[in-house]
């Protein structure tokens, strides 16, 4: 996890956030969170609702009424008078868990084209950015370009954020809960669509979920949260070796896990640390092979 | 950043248990209707200033935080200057040339002018700051229930009373949601790159326009959606209607309702 000497590409130190605060609608977002997240690296955040996930999102960007000190871009306080939000903002891209909030535009290519032109881009440069984001995105460029935002499903209208925020070409991609309202297939789209783009990119992949389904596939470090505080931080099979706490902690658990932890009414030492389908059939046959 | 909440309280619930949130609804809400038919009559600064020791008492009582109510009406403060401005500037009236300060075409500043557009504010104020205040101390089942038994007699004449309160009250009690909904929106839309939290008073407004066609799709969305909550739980107004809890006035609350028309009537009589 800890590497040569380059700083942590995210970072929050003793990170406490208080929204309204000092009126009497406050309410404590979270409290003293740190942790790293080094470049390339793919982190799943998760918790349950009020957790505080979105909290450390919207932080990620300067989102929020920050205290200098806590929140750091590639070693640098993002809170400090002076610093470039502007260039923050086009480093480290975010897709919304509305992602109907996020559009700004209402026809699909210009919403996508938004970010690229903002950042100075030449209109051919945007061009070529939004017709690669909408046809990753399996939105074919010459058929959804002119398409009202509005007049789409809700899949595709997430499809059209997360190509805004793709066509920025951002280091840095931080997904809250990226799963929510798709059907199965576009989960699966999805999931192969974001392995894909981790890797020929090299990008750093943030994903929030109070699901730890989709985010054991996606990650391979786990932050759990609980009312505002972390409470476990590791490589994501060290995380789910404690299923029965993270059960507790209402996290939704992946399959091979709630299938190891009915297993263990029959083996009580059977491990919970699997990640696949393929790991728990295998660590069952060795079980019955043995028995 | 953004965190407009706190610049607009209007239509906000505020619950700290004291003496004015648990006084009766109706009686607050009759003497709001005191207060609000003070601000017309009313029109000397000297009547204005008898009646502010027992505005500044309701919010002293209420424990609801002064500051918090003079930073949540800032924008609202800051709408009125904007708009005395010109009652100033375009004061009409018939004003003999010694009261004038300066004058440049029909633009002048006169006594007369300052003098009438001090009172307006005055009223505008006093109007905002009761119902602001009621609305910060009643809750929403309070106040549609107080409502509703005020205006219960009218009824009678067949005039949709349960209706027009539920749309009322509805009507105020989304301010806070929409306020809400647009700190989201602004939220999500500065994360991509339009920086809200950055730029002049004038800029900003502007890029607040931005915000107004999401804000409308999700308003009607939202209605919709209480429509059809309403209609599935067999919602039909307020034929037949019960309450569980019935409403009681003590004697302390008759007595503050006494109070505040005895002050309004001396503030308008000085």
């Amino acid at each position: 996890m800890q590497s040569d000497g380059q700083p942590p590409i995210l970072e929050l130190r003793n990170f406490s956030h208080t929204y309204l605060e000092g009126t009497p609608r406050a309410s404590e977002g979270v409290r003293n969170i740190s942790f790293r997240i080094q470049p390339g690296e793919r982190v799943g955040i998760v918790g349950a609702t009020r957790s505080g996930k979105s909290t450390v999102v919207d932080s990620f960007v300067h989102l929020l009424r920050l205290k200098p000190g806590q929140v750091f871009y590639r070693g640098e306080d993002v809170a400090v008078p002076g610093y470039d939000r502007a260039r923050l903002r086009r480093e480290v891209g975010i897709v919304f868990q509305q992602p109907e909030s996020q559009i700004i535009e209402a026809v699909v290519g210009a919403d996508v084209a938004f970010g690229p032109t903002a950042a100075g881009l030449s209109a051919a440069e945007t061009r070529e950015r939004v017709e690669e984001s909408l046809n990753t995105l399996g939105l074919p460029y010459p058929e959804y370009r002119l398409r009202y935002v509005h007049a789409l499903s809700g899949g595709q209208r997430r499809r059209v954020a997360i190509a805004g925020v793709l066509a920025m070409h951002t280091p840095v991609l931080v997904l809250d809960e990226p799963m929510a309202g798709l059907d199965p297939r576009g989960r699966r789209e999805l999931l192969d669509l974001l392995i894909r783009l981790q890797k020929d990119r090299d990008l750093t992949l943030v994903v929030c979920s109070a699901s730890l389904t989709d985010a054991s596939l996606l990650c391979d470090r786990f932050i759990v949260l609980d009312r505002g505080s972390v409470v476990m931080d590791g490589p994501a099979r060290e995380v789910l070796r404690d299923a029965d706490r993270l059960a507790e902690l209402d996290i939704t658990l992946p399959e091979p896990v709630v299938g190891a932890r009915e297993m263990q009414k029959l083996f009580p030492d059977f491990p919970t640390d699997l990640l696949t389908e393929d790991e728990l059939e295998s660590e069952l046959l060795k079980r019955l092979g043995v028995a | 950043m953004l965190e407009l909440q706190r610049n607009v309280i209007f239509g906000q619930f505020v619950y700290t248990g004291s003496f004015v949130h648990r006084m009766d609804a109706r009686v607050k809400i009759a003497a709001t209707v005191v207060f609000i038919v003070a601000s017309f009559l009313v029109d000397s600064f000297l009547g204005f200033a008898v009646l502010l020791p027992l505005l500044v008492a309701i919010v002293l009582v209420s424990r609801i935080p002064l500051g918090y109510v003079l930073r949540g009406s800032r924008l609202f403060i800051a709408f009125l200057v904007f708009i005395l401005i010109f009652q100033v500037l375009f004061y009409p009236g018939d004003v003999p040339e010694s009261d004038y300060f300066w004058h440049w075409g029909i633009l002048s500043i006169s006594r007369e002018g300052l003098y009438t557009a001090g009172i307006i504010a005055a009223r505008v104020i006093l109007l905002y700051y009761v119902t602001t205040m009621l609305m910060l101390t009643t809750s929403l089942v309070d106040l549609t229930n107080g409502l509703e038994l005020i205006l219960g007699p009218l009824q009678r004449l067949r005039v949709p009373v349960n209706e027009l309160v539920l749309v009322f009250v509805i009507a105020i009690k989304f301010v806070p949601v929409f306020i809400e909904e647009m700190e989201r929106l602004a939220r999500a839309q500065t994360a991509r790159g339009v920086p809200f939290d950055e730029g002049g008073a004038i800029t900003r407004a502007r890029r607040l326009g931005r915000l107004l066609v999401p804000i409308f799709i999700s308003g009607f969305a939202r209605a919709d959606t209480l429509t059809v909550a309403m209609n599935t739980r067999s919602y039909r107004g307020g034929m037949g209607r019960t309450k569980l809890r019935q409403m009681h006035a003590s004697l302390s609350d008759w007595l503050i309702l006494a109070l505040v028309i005895a002050w309004t009537i001396a503030a308008w009589m000085a």
